[in-house]
């Protein structure tokens, strides 16, 4: 129930900033929809594949087996491959985010996490336009330096995040 | 064939296999799925609205003639900034940096650029909030943020 009650909301706050823009100056209101049409339309095929995959890993993937690869108990091992594979995987942000939300509740840990986000700013998939518009000396050196830098990421940010903790010992 | 009918075809291939294999466990993973996309979508939908607004107001040009002058260190600061707010698409990242390029921008500026469009987004915000909580959020960006810098630093320095 608060789950449909959320998603009015959220809707309810597009519609109604895009409403008021559009009352405004129609012109920009019309732009506005077009970019969110455009960024809906060539997301919707990544998102509908992520939104099956992390089914199929809710009910294929035991807590146990995922924590043996990217828990705590994975040590270097776990943080190593968290930082390296996702630099081949496609998508934005809004696709990356529920599919991790997913392994950390299956028992990633937050530097497997925060690692497999950074590296996969690697955005291999994309090589090919990154050397045409800025050489392949940049994009190699781009590439190369985020996977140190992704380790790093996770590690810190483990780090810091277990240390910092709510005062009333809720961790949602 | 594009990245998105790539994905497609290799998720609706491995709900193929699940159902041969267990239909029970196939129905609880497509209700799974219903789930996500009811939580998911309705958050997206304010998001693209937002680049919408952002797109709207702010133009290509301005923002390179912002990161075209400067040569400071102060100026990847800068253009870490425009990476968080632009929030394009990863696929219209480059394309985008190399006009920057073109435009005079360093490749310090251009690397934290680069770097923050593609994992930092005041649009994408809102969506980590709500999956990963307000100081999982915080540390990841506020951390993001220094990592490129340094990252911008050693673009700067590096002859490429």
């Amino acid at each position: 129930m608060s789950i449909l009650k959320e998603a009015v909301t959220y809707i309810l706050i597009g519609l109604l900033l895009w409403g008021i823009i559009s009352i405004f100056s129609p012109a920009k209101g019309l732009i506005v929809g077009r970019v969110a049409y455009d960024a809906f339309a060539k997301a919707l095929k990544i998102i509908i594949a992520v939104f099956i995959i992390i089914g199929l890993i809710q009910v294929w993937v035991s807590p146990q087996t995922l924590s043996r690869i990217l828990g705590k108990e994975a040590g270097w091992k776990g943080l190593l491959l968290a930082s390296t594979i996702p630099v081949f995987i496609g998508g934005s942000l809004f696709t990356i985010f529920p599919l991790l939300k997913t392994l950390r509740e299956k028992g990633a840990s937050i530097a497997a996490t925060i690692a497999f986000i950074t590296a996969w700013s690697g955005k291999a998939p994309l090589l090919p336009l990154e050397i045409a518009f800025l050489g392949w000396k940049f994009a190699i050196l781009r590439i190369s330096i985020i996977i140190p830098f992704a380790i790093v990421m996770g590690l810190l940010s483990e780090f810091i995040l277990e240390r910092w903790k709510p005062r009333k010992e809720v961790t949602e | 064939m594009d990245v998105g009918s790539i994905y497609l075809i290799v998720a609706f291939g491995l709900l193929l296999l699940s159902a041969f294999r267990d239909i029970e466990k196939t129905k609880k993973a497509l209700k799974v799925t219903g789930r996500v996309a009811l939580t998911v979508l309705p958050v997206l939908f304010m998001i693209f609205i937002l680049m919408g607004v952002i797109e709207a107001f702010v133009s290509k040009e301005v923002i390179a003639q912002w990161l075209g002058s400067g040569s400071s260190v102060l100026s990847i600061v800068i253009g870490e900034i425009v990476g968080c707010v632009a929030l394009i698409q990863p696929a219209a990242v480059f394309p985008f940096a190399g006009f920057l390029h073109k435009s005079g921008a360093n490749y310090g500026v251009i690397v934290g650029f680069v770097m923050t469009a593609i994992l930092i987004g005041i649009t994408t915000l809102p969506l980590e909030m709500k999956l990963f909580g307000k100081r999982f959020t915080i540390v990841r960006n506020i951390l993001t943020f220094v990592i490129v810098f340094i990252i911008g630093i050693i673009f700067k320095v590096v002859p490429l």
